[in-house]
């Protein structure tokens, strides 16, 4: 189990704390961006033997998205048109691959963290946004060393047992 | 109140709203019926109280340490954990986890116990190496049926929170007599982290 709305979500807070790092006049152009580029993608007819680098590239632009916070300067205005088209891409592909359309409407809403993202920056506090992104670029590491192992070794007895 | 000031009210209530938005069921207990999914992740680092105090600690000390590394540990500390899980999902070799696990912690108890002003380096190194062996150990844990992402989720979720949760006890070193507060609290996990120690090479 790992389609549904939690990777686009997930991508879509990403983009929210990178785009807390952009200007402010950035913000709506790249959420609209974001918005058309998903709902576009999620309408299109991925092919079911797509499905590994579907995900692979979703949760690689988790990665990007998320270490962008840490990019001395900020997040450009280019660079966060860039994001937010490939954000838009992936989740739309994502959910049209393994989800169902009605996972925008939870997704996209995460990427609206952008704004009070922003004034945390604004007021010296990038901290609560650094540490959050870190989570998500272990998460998505994770899933990618997931994908990559054909099988888990869980549930046998752990180091406190 | 100024301008500033009636922001973050602001602030909190977009961040609640896009939260309430993306709610969502089925990111708990999905998959299979197996022990797996958001809440087993979440909960699992609060089951062994080994996990549970070096992550506090990692906090800590960051609070300790201050700029820029109350914001470098725990950003660091995931991300070698992720290598560590990689290593142990993937059955490569390391030294016993068990004694590397307890080291960190009696480590990290006694750096602030002693509120050891570590260079940015060494901390860094320190925190890594530890890193590795909690990924290690957790990612030979991780479900293979159930939920596997939901339950990574989960499981960075409650780490991150535990570093935040060691941070905030770091606030109390502001005040008077707290450093002797967190210093005392640095002993006692330094105290748990020989126990632990001991258990791993004798019992």
């Amino acid at each position: 189990m790992r389609g549904g709305a939690l990777p686009p979500a997930l991508l879509c807070a990403a983009l929210g704390f990178a785009l807390a790092f952009a200007p402010r006049r950035m913000i709506a152009p790249c959420l609209t961006l974001m918005a058309a580029a998903a709902l576009a993608a999620s309408l299109t007819a991925v092919p079911t033997s797509w499905d590994d680098a579907i995900f692979f590239g979703c949760w690689l632009s988790v990665v990007a998205a998320a270490s962008a916070v840490h990019l001395p300067g900020g997040v450009g205005r280019r660079l966060a048109l860039g994001l937010s088209l490939n954000t838009g891409l992936w989740c739309g592909a994502v959910i049209a691959l393994a989800g169902a359309r009605r996972d925008l409407l939870v997704s996209l809403p995460l990427s609206l963290l952008c704004l009070p993202g922003h004034l945390l920056v604004a007021r010296g506090r990038s901290m609560f946004l650094k540490v959050p992104a870190s989570w998500l670029i272990a998460v998505a590491l994770l899933a990618v060393s997931l994908q990559l192992a054909p099988t888990t070794p869980g549930y046998r007895p752990d180091h406190m047992d | 109140m100024n301008g500033t000031g009636r922001q973050v009210p602001v602030a909190a209530l977009m961040a609640c709203l896009a939260v309430i938005c993306a709610a969502h069921p089925a990111v708990a207990h999905t998959g299979t019926g197996l022990p797996g999914g958001f809440a087993s992740g979440f909960f699992h680092p609060l089951t062994g109280f080994d996990h549970l105090l070096a992550m506090v600690s990692v906090g800590l000390w960051g609070a300790f340490l201050g700029r820029p590394l109350i914001v470098a540990l725990p950003v660091i500390f995931p991300a070698v954990m992720v290598a560590g899980a990689a290593m142990g999902m993937a059955n490569l070799p390391l030294p016993p986890v068990e004694v590397g696990i307890a080291v960190s912690v009696l480590v990290l108890g006694l750096a602030i116990a002693l509120a050891w002003k570590a260079p940015i380096w060494a901390a860094c190194l320190i925190v890594g190496v530890f890193a590795i062996f909690h990924g290690y150990a957790h990612g030979k844990e991780l479900p293979s049926a159930a939920d596997p992402i939901g339950y990574a989720v989960g499981f960075v979720l409650c780490t991150g929170s535990l570093h935040v949760a060691g941070l905030g006890i770091g606030l109390l070193n502001a005040r008077p007599g707290g450093a002797t507060v967190t210093r005392g609290l640095g002993a006692g996990v330094a105290i748990a982290g020989l126990w632990l120690l001991y258990r791993a090479l004798v019992a």
